[in-house]
């Protein structure tokens, strides 16, 4: 890929926590992802209980409206695949609902199609 | 004979009596002698009776004199026996007191960094009772000490070149691991490279472990430090996360309280080696629990396993390591052992004062408890409960509750999770609000494939997440203005009547759908999902997969 390379923010060490992303996420191996992606909206179904994990708590918090997975995962600071793990779990307890976004279309588009199409070309 | 105890002054007189009777009777003898023979034998007799005389006379005074001579001697030869027998006494305890007293102290002042110089000043010459000692013995003690203190020096040496081996180490993973962070938000969108981030960034986290073990078996302290104190639950979750099987430990109700910067590192580590312990000596299928809870000394961390319980033998072995390592001896105690965990939290429960002990569970297997002595604890604000949530605030949006309640769908109608293309039912809008709520429907499939989608990290005026500008053309420039109002898809929704493409484009009737809106360009600045941009398709396309 000859994407722009990623900028490089400054790493300030001290401002990272202690934990690591994989204890918040769970277990690597048997966690099945939603196919929740950006712009799915979450609302909360429950109330957080203190026996939650606390981004789960968070996470029902935040959902008292719907919000969609892009901004959990800016409020929380947590990359986008995190909060997806964690939607799932709160998906399968029933705790939080996903809704599809306002979508303009569902047909697979033409430019998409047309992109596909040119990059089989160039091959 | 009888006068043997007689002093030497009155020696004439046992002389003169001790001589005087065989001169006595020998000279009745001789006077007997000459009166009893003949006349002309009398004179011979008497001359030889007079040479007897004479001769016993001489010998019996050197015999006299040569007794007590011997007697004096004797006497004298006593005496230094004596004197030699308590020379040899005085030597033995003297002996006693350089091992007992002298060496001890001498060597617990090398220890203190003192110079064997400076030692056998001030143990040696500054004593009085020391001063005497025989130039040997001054010399043995030198050598001992100089002896000792070489030992020192190489273990002090090996034990630097340990520990800075392992801060080596330590420097790598942390610029490791903050880089790993880095990616792991960057490729956030990408499930499979994110999962496989996570799975390095965990054996980066075990290697680290490791090496701060190394350190701190060097003597030396954990090296990072923690500006701000750290909420318990945030240090328990770094615990757990430098521990191989990290999915088997359970946190309960843990107290809601923050640790001070400098201990973080240190009860992080002590945690981490207390649970990779307790996970790695329990069968694999059973959990570990942790609570954490006030006691009156500060705050009690138990870690309780169900794995096999301890023997009374093996537990007093266990803490008998712990005891070992908090005397802190030395690292050849360790010999061959693979268990380094509980010398390591020996050493640190001794370096912060941490009390660690070992119990036999109530599940049948053990329990470990740590003491946080009170003053690691502060009360003071720490950034929210694991990661900054508590300091971030609710979202400010300006959401109409009102209007966002009806896009509620009824419990139950879940979306399903594995049809990623499926449509999905969905409630329309009461017509109150002059809109329809959203058909929904799935997500678009497209959205997987952006893996290099950056992260939402900018906001907006309005409260809109935005994308963090990559190089490209700004957002506005290239995306809105050729962007009309979607088609819509009437074939495709479960309901018909809900026309989203009505309110999508205009949506100033109907915040949510003109935030959503917004947000859907914003997130989409990557053209493969624009519908309308044929020509900046085009861009992309040469871009990116050239």
């Amino acid at each position: 890929m000859s994407g722009p390379r990623r900028e490089r923010r400054k790493a300030d060490p001290d401002l990272h926590d202690p934990e690591r992303l994989y204890v918040i996420t769970g277990d690597l191996d048997d966690s099945e992802r939603s196919a929740l992606d950006l712009v799915t909206m979450v609302v909360a179904q429950a109330e957080p209980s203190p026996t939650f994990q606390p981004e789960q708590a968070a996470i029902l918090r935040l959902c008292q409206a719907p919000l969609s997975v892009a901004e959990i995962s800016a409020y929380l600071s947590l990359p986008f695949s995190v909060v997806t793990s964690l939607l799932s779990d709160l998906l399968a307890t029933e705790l939080i609902e996903s809704r599809a976004p306002i979508v303009r279309a569902t047909l697979p588009d033409r430019s998409l199609l047309e992109a596909v199409m040119h990059g089989l070309q160039k091959l | 004979m009888v006068r043997a105890e007689s002093p030497p002054t009155d020696r004439e007189i046992p002389v003169v009596r001790v001589v005087l009777p065989p001169v006595a009777l020998l000279l009745g003898a001789t006077g007997a002698g000459s009166a009893l023979v003949a006349p002309a034998a009398r004179i011979p007799v008497a001359v030889c009776g007079a040479i007897a005389t004479l001769v016993v006379a001489v010998l019996s005074v050197a015999l006299h004199r040569r007794r007590r001579a011997m007697r004096a001697q004797r006497a004298e030869y006593e005496q230094r026996i004596a004197y030699l027998e308590h020379r040899i006494l005085s030597h033995d305890a003297e002996t006693v007191r350089l091992t007992k007293e002298v060496m001890p102290a001498a060597i617990r002042r090398l220890r203190v960094g003192n110079s064997p110089e400076e030692v056998m000043r001030d143990i040696v010459d500054a004593d009085a009772a020391n001063r005497h000692l025989p130039k040997a013995l001054r010399e043995q003690i030198h050598q001992v000490l100089e002896v000792i203190d070489n030992e020192e020096a190489r273990r002090d040496s090996a034990q630097r070149a340990f520990v800075s081996v392992a801060r080596r180490v330590q420097a790598i993973v942390n610029r490791q691991a903050s880089e790993l962070r880095e990616m792991e938000d960057h490729y956030g969108r990408n499930p499979d490279v994110f999962d496989d981030l996570l799975r390095i960034d965990h054996g980066t986290a075990l290697i680290g472990r490791l090496a701060d073990s190394i350190a701190v078996l060097g003597g030396a302290r954990p090296s990072r430090q923690w500006p701000k104190p750290v909420p318990l639950f945030s240090v328990l979750r770094g615990a757990m996360s430098r521990i191989l099987e990290y999915q088997r430990v359970d946190l309960h109700s843990i107290a809601k309280v923050a640790i001070v910067g400098t201990s973080v590192e240190p009860l992080i580590h002590a945690c981490a080696e207390l649970l990779d312990n307790a996970t790695r000596y329990s069968p694999p299928q059973t959990r570990v629990h942790v609570t954490a809870v006030e006691v009156q000394t500060g705050i009690a961390i138990e870690i309780e396993d169900g794995g096999v319980s301890l023997s009374e033998e093996a537990r007093a072995r266990a803490e008998d390591m712990l005891a070992q390592a908090q005397a802190g001896i030395n690292m050849n105690d360790l010999g061959e052992s693979p268990r380094l965990g509980m010398a390591v939290v020996g050493r640190l429960s001794r370096m912060y004062q941490l009390q660690v002990s070992l119990r036999q569970s109530a599940y049948g297997g053990v329990r470990a408890v740590l003491i946080v002595p009170r003053d690691m604890i502060t009360t003071g604000p720490a950034p929210g409960i694991a990661h900054g949530i508590g300091a971030t605030s609710r979202p400010t949006s300006s959401l109409d509750m009102s209007q966002l309640q009806h896009v509620v769908p009824p419990p139950g109608k879940r979306k399903p999770k594995p049809a990623a293309t499926g449509p999905v039912p969905s409630v329309a809008a009461p017509a109150a609000t002059g809109a329809a709520a959203a058909t929904s429907h799935a997500a678009p499939s497209a959205a997987a494939m952006e893996d290099d989608l950056p992260v939402v990290t900018e906001w907006t005026e309005n409260g809109l997440p935005q994308r963090r500008s990559r190089g490209r053309a700004p957002l506005g420039s290239h995306n809105l203005p050729q962007q009309p109002p979607p088609t819509p898809a009437p074939a495709n929704g479960f309901r018909p009547g809900a026309d989203e493409g009505a309110d999508d484009g205009r949506g100033e009737e109907k915040p949510p759908g003109l935030w959503l809106e917004a947000f859907t360009k914003a997130v989409n600045g990557v053209p493969q999902e624009r519908k309308h941009g044929e020509d900046s398709d085009d861009a992309w396309d040469k871009g990116d997969l050239k």
